[in-house]
């Protein structure tokens, strides 16, 4: 008895332990990208001005209109500080001029929306006192919309980097998998110094490879096009690949083929039926590489393009170009990574299987 | 149903190694071929050559009056059942049997009938909706049987089905393939390397070594007719007995000469021997053909080493020199480890073989 609970409470002590432990790590890894999701939620008044930054972003801001000298002058509610700040100019009249531009002002640092009746409406309210408070809603995806307002071609550059990165995949899994199929049932001379060279692309930096390229897109008329992007992209693409096919097809039996064969499938037919659907989880992996690593690539994108950049390079102008807001670029930047996220839950199932679901 | 022939068939893989030299062989319509061999004595890549998974070097290949030496596995009217069964893991049993029915684009009912016709003659109707991973060896490999079995084939060909099987199962497996081919009387032809399964099921059975036939016959030809020392050595367990001796002439009869003992043979069989007085030859005696006898009837004696006792019958292992003799005893004789016994042959079952070229010694031979 007393055996049994000791034992119990050893076991109770070495699971708490290893849950504090494993927390600890999610947390770790978790928590920045936590805090650029609630930066980019934020307006820009909550993070340039409310220091240390809120962990959780306001959903409504408190706001505070005074009577001053020859005019009124807005505040609003700083919660680091606990008390209310000048917000916009020291003074404004009830001219339309005036009006308009707190509203903007509102609009641009605070995120939220003052109309100018409802300003006027908060005016006549100062009659019979000198301060009057009143709230407004915050808009959370105010910074995502502005982000694709004032960056030149943001849409069309996510377009462009769809475009970029579907392509990679193809090229590199056509390209590719035809080559790990081939260096996993063909034994031919050169065969493993081929293999190993494969691998020799991808030492290059991609600025080395990118500027010889520019040349090169240029002559083929290429340059500053997404599809070229995504031959440039496949280079290092297509390395990765035959490596991960061909250890997939050689996983597969030569006879579960040559039974396709004999069993009334042209050779294609038996790759078809029977070689690409047990393959799907080593291609799905591929494709995920690809499209990451042509998705979020920078460096020859932006050697590599001029006037049709892709997002990542938006983002990364958006990063290093004057008068940036970080609530505006972490915005851009989570606009980013859905893509990546998105794909790679799309196709977890066929991942998953690899690791371990269904032996091959 | 058709016929199946070999025309001097051969497969070269590189400059100096070859596969297959020359086979010819011509299997009947209806007939279970067994091709029997030490492993990499070719039989495989004959069985590949047939199915047309291999190239041919040489030769062609002949189904029914066809040549198809050149044709593609699917337009050979062959099907396969191969050793580590090959059943593909990603269809159910259901899909891996209709696989090819699909492809000829039979009609939807005629494939549930024949689906279903086959998986109850390879006893898995209840497994039709499992994946292969769900189920056991011996169930993937009826799995394969029955998708061999739906396409109704001309030529039924199994490269070493059973090997991979558990003792026990593969002797009951045994039974029922064999009941199966009586059944759908398909031209068979099984390649293994297990001289008991090969004797048990072939009609004629071909054996291969280092790429060539030794012999073709029917179990009864091959045992007790044996083309040379090695297939002599190679069926029958234990295998046969080889003795050096030599030959001598004494008053017209014939007197085989060994170190402990010597034989005497009546007149028929001292013709066969005509040729070879005062020469050496080998005396094959299988097991159940050295015969325990009296001391005065004896033509050799010698002590027991060990017995293995089989439960039927018993195996006694005897010493002669550095030579080790197994006779086949019943299961009652007694024998402990060192007792002298006195033995004698079955002189009209013994088999002569040439001490120079190993092939047996004919009638009207050499």
């Amino acid at each position: 008895m007393n055996r049994s609970v000791k034992r119990g409470a050893i076991r109770a002590a070495r699971m708490t332990t290893l849950y504090i432990m494993v927390i600890g790590v999610a947390m770790i890894i978790l928590f920045p990208i936590f805090f650029l999701v609630s930066l980019s939620l934020m307006s820009g008044y909550e993070s340039y001005y409310e220091w240390p930054n809120p962990l959780i972003p306001a959903f409504s801001a408190k706001y505070k209109l005074e009577k001053s000298d020859e005019g009124y002058h807005l505040s609003i509610y700083n919660k680091a500080e606990k008390r209310y700040e000048r917000f916009g100019p020291e003074k404004f009249g009830t001219t339309a001029e005036d009006l308009e531009k707190i509203s903007v002002f509102v609009k641009r640092q605070g995120n939220s929306t003052l109309k100018t009746e409802r300003l006027k409406e908060e005016i006549s309210r100062l009659v019979d006192r000198d301060e009057v408070f009143f709230s407004l809603s915050k808009n959370l995806l105010a910074n995502y919309k502005v982000f694709f307002q004032v960056t030149r071609d943001a849409v069309p550059s996510v377009i462009r980097s769809i475009y970029t990165a579907l392509t990679t995949i193809a090229i590199s899994l056509i390209i590719g998998g035809m080559a790990g199929y081939a260096f996993a049932r063909y034994i031919f001379k050169g065969r493993n110094l081929l293999k190993l060279s494969v691998l020799f692309v991808r030492m290059f930096p991609g600025v080395a490879i990118a500027i010889p390229m520019v040349i090169i897109l240029g002559r083929i008329g290429l340059y500053d096009q997404p599809l070229g992007l995504s031959l440039i992209y496949s280079v290092t693409q297509i390395s990765l690949t035959i490596w991960i096919t061909a250890s997939i097809f050689m996983a597969i039996p030569v006879e579960l083929e040559e039974a396709a064969l004999i069993f009334g499938t042209t050779k294609f037919g038996a790759f078809w039926h029977v070689t690409i659907p047990l393959a799907l989880p080593g291609l799905a992996a591929c494709a995920m590489y690809s499209f990451i690593g042509s998705w979020n690539e920078v460096i020859q994108a932006v050697v590599l393009t001029q006037f049709n950049p892709t997002f990542p390079v938006v983002v990364y102008k958006v990063l290093v170009g004057a008068g940036a807001q970080v609530n505006l670029i972490t915005a851009g930047s989570i606009a980013q990574a859905f893509p990546a996220v998105l794909f790679t839950l799309l196709i977890r199932k066929y991942i998953l299987r690899m690791w371990g679901g269904v032996r091959v | 149903m058709a016929t199946l022939r070999l025309e001097n068939l051969s497969k070269r893989f590189s400059k100096k190694i070859w596969g297959v030299r020359k086979i010819d062989l011509e299997v009947h319509d209806k007939e279970f071929i067994v091709l029997l061999g030490p492993s990499g004595c070719g039989k495989t890549t004959t069985l590949r050559m047939i199915a047309g998974l291999a190239e041919v070097t040489t030769g062609s290949v002949l189904i029914g009056d066809r040549d198809v030496t050149e044709a593609p596995p699917r337009k050979r009217d062959v099907s396969m059942v191969f050793q580590n069964y090959a059943v593909w893991p990603h269809m159910t049993v259901y899909d891996n049997i209709a696989f090819a029915l699909r492809l000829k684009k039979a009609d939807k009912k005629e494939i549930d009938k024949t689906v279903i016709e086959v998986a109850e003659m390879v006893k898995i109707p209840e497994l039709l909706k499992r994946y292969p991973r769900q189920l056991s060896g011996g169930q993937q490999q009826r799995v394969a049987l029955a998708r061999a079995l739906a396409v109704k084939p001309k030529i039924f060909l199994m490269d070493e089905p059973l090997s991979n099987l558990d003792a026990k199962l593969r002797v009951i497996m045994r039974t029922e393939l064999k009941a199966i081919h009586q059944q759908t009387k398909a031209t068979s032809v099984f390649v293994t390397h297990d001289q008991s399964e090969a004797m048990s099921m072939a009609d004629r059975i071909v054996i291969m070594k280092d790429g060539e036939v030794v012999q073709i016959g029917t179990p009864d030809d091959v045992y007790f007719r044996s083309a040379n020392v090695f297939v002599a050595g190679f069926i029958g367990t234990p295998p046969t007995n080889f003795f050096n001796m030599e030959v001598e002439s004494k008053y017209g009869l014939k007197i085989l000469k060994h170190p402990h003992f010597s034989l005497e043979l009546d007149e028929q069989q001292g013709r066969i021997l005509k040729n070879y007085d005062k020469r050496k030859l080998i005396l094959g005696a299988r097991p159940e053909n050295i015969i325990l006898t009296d001391k005065d009837k004896a033509i050799f004696s010698a002590k027991v080493l060990v017995t293995e006792p089989q439960g039927s019958h018993k195996i006694i292992a005897i010493k002669l020199d550095e030579q080790i003799v197994k006779i086949v005893a019943p299961h009652k004789q007694k024998a402990a480890p060192g007792e002298l016994l006195h033995l004698s042959f079955q002189k009209e079952s013994l088999h002569f073989f040439d001490h120079e070229t190993n092939w047996r010694i004919e009638q009207n031979g050499a």
